[in-house]
């Protein structure tokens, strides 16, 4: 009997560890546009008064998304190097919003002042409706994952009795 | 000087570090899809793959968009940090190096709004020579530092006369206000000059001579205000330090006194008699230099 028990607890918390993998991926993807819109801030308040160079914004930068620590690297390195345009990584973004955040590494430091701090007010509208869009998916289906995912690993338990 | 490896393509770096003494070297012009050009030891040369050449098919040939990617280099890939200076020609990178920049003026109201389509650039480097002016001092200065202007035709090394002079007189106990307009003469980096300028200096950078002559004046108490390439417009902030009792040294470019003379807004400078002595260095290679009195100029 108390295999049997073991089993289906293995189960249900194998399922429940899947939905937390869900719920997470949602979550880095909140935190990863939440920082980038924190940036996007930084630089346009850097733009307003001091004026220092995006890569030096950049590197004083702190984050806790991981992706975004990586993208800023990349830049970092780009802009030491003589190449001629930034490769940033796409990780877990999806196609549609990796090609806004590329358009905007790419971007960084190529305007005047004034026209940068435009392009900024852009993306920093565009990142803001993916940071909301993605705090709505991870409120909304982070919890239910983890739920689906402890009934499902349930389900596979009992089914395997 | 790494900062200048940085902003040039790599294979001129290399032929630069390998077979061309830095010292020597004052100028890289670079031009699109054009021989590059470098002024060393007071000739044009051109820059090839065995170092210097007269032949320009042996030179390296500038890219297509080179002097944007030198210009997007220089400025950190920020080009919002420069726009400002971009507008009036030039950038300004740390260690003194400065970059003449010629592209497609924008005009907005009359006046420069933006530089697009860059065509060539023009990388100058600084020089310091320790003690190029301690003949100028000696001649110049006695119990008091007299108003100096320091004349000479570009590329002599006006420049260079002028920081070691205000090294010299920082040094010897003077409170020196230096209006570095274009970042030239301290070469400020971080907050503080890549440049010697003396122990006593304070470093006014990036501001034009009105900003710095009323605020120097009135904030930080200058024995001598000391600033590069002066016009006949700045006159006026010339005469209310002198009138407050502070000396100013400053160089102009022309060729000599008499050359002065003929130019009418540098003859006006003379006219004013705000200066008593002029110091004239001659071209290179010689570049001595002569000191006049104000009686002598006129």
């Amino acid at each position: 009997m108390s295999v049997k028990l073991l089993i289906v607890f293995v189960c249900a918390a194998v399922g429940t560890c899947c939905g937390f993998f869900i719920m997470r991926n949602y979550r880095r993807s909140c935190e990863y546009y939440k920082d980038l819109c924190d940036l996007v801030g930084e630089l346009r308040r850097n733009i307003s008064y001091r004026r220092d160079s995006a890569a030096t914004v950049l590197s004083r930068f702190k984050t806790d998304s991981s992706l975004l620590n990586r993208n800023i690297g990349e830049y970092l390195t780009f802009a030491r190097s003589k190449s001629d345009a930034p490769d940033i990584s796409k990780g877990f973004l999806p196609a549609d919003a990796f090609g806004d955040i590329n358009a905007f590494f790419t971007s960084l430091g190529k305007n005047d002042g004034n026209s940068q701090l435009d392009e900024l007010e852009m993306y920093d509208k565009k990142f803001t409706m993916l940071c909301e869009k993605a705090t709505v998916k991870s409120s909304k289906y982070g919890t239910l994952a983890v739920k689906l995912g402890f009934l499902f690993g349930l389900a596979v338990g009992v089914l395997f009795l | 000087m790494e900062e200048l490896y940085k902003l040039i393509p790599d294979d001129y770096a290399r032929v630069i570090s390998r077979r061309l003494a830095l010292d020597k070297l004052c100028e890289i012009r670079v031009r699109n899809g054009k021989p590059v050009r470098v002024c060393y030891d007071g000739g044009y040369f051109y820059l090839g793959e065995n170092g210097l050449t007269k032949i320009a098919d042996e030179a390296f040939t500038a890219g297509r968009s080179e002097a944007e990617s030198i210009i997007m280099r220089a400025c950190d890939r920020s080009l919002y940090t420069v726009t400002d200076t971009l507008k009036l020609g030039y950038i300004s990178v740390a260690s003194g190096v400065r970059i003449g920049v010629c592209g497609t003026s924008v005009m907005s109201n009359g006046q420069v709004s933006a530089v697009k389509d860059f065509t060539a650039v023009n990388i100058r480097l600084p020089h310091e020579v320790k003690n190029c002016a301690a003949s100028l001092f000696c001649k110049t200065v006695s119990d008091s530092v007299p108003n100096i202007l320091v004349i000479s035709p570009p590329g002599a090394g006006k420049t260079t006369v002028l920081r070691d002079l205000c090294r010299i007189i920082s040094d010897r106990g003077y409170n020196v206000l230096l209006c570095d307009e274009k970042y030239e003469l301290a070469a400020v980096h971080d907050g503080a000059p890549t440049l010697d300028v003396g122990s006593c200096t304070d470093v006014i950078s990036g501001s034009d001579k009105k900003h710095a002559f009323k605020v120097g004046i009135s904030s930080m108490r200058p024995d001598v205000i000391m600033t590069d390439e002066l016009f006949f417009e700045d006159m006026p902030f010339v005469e209310r330090a002198a009138h407050c009792g502070i000396s100013v040294i400053a160089t102009v470019h022309a060729k000599d006194v008499a050359d002065m003379r003929q130019k009418p807004e540098l003859r006006a400078i003379l006219d004013n008699h705000i200066f008593t002595r002029y110091a004239v260095i001659s071209p290179p290679p010689y570049r001595d230099i002569a000191v006049y009195s104000d009686a002598e100029a006129i």
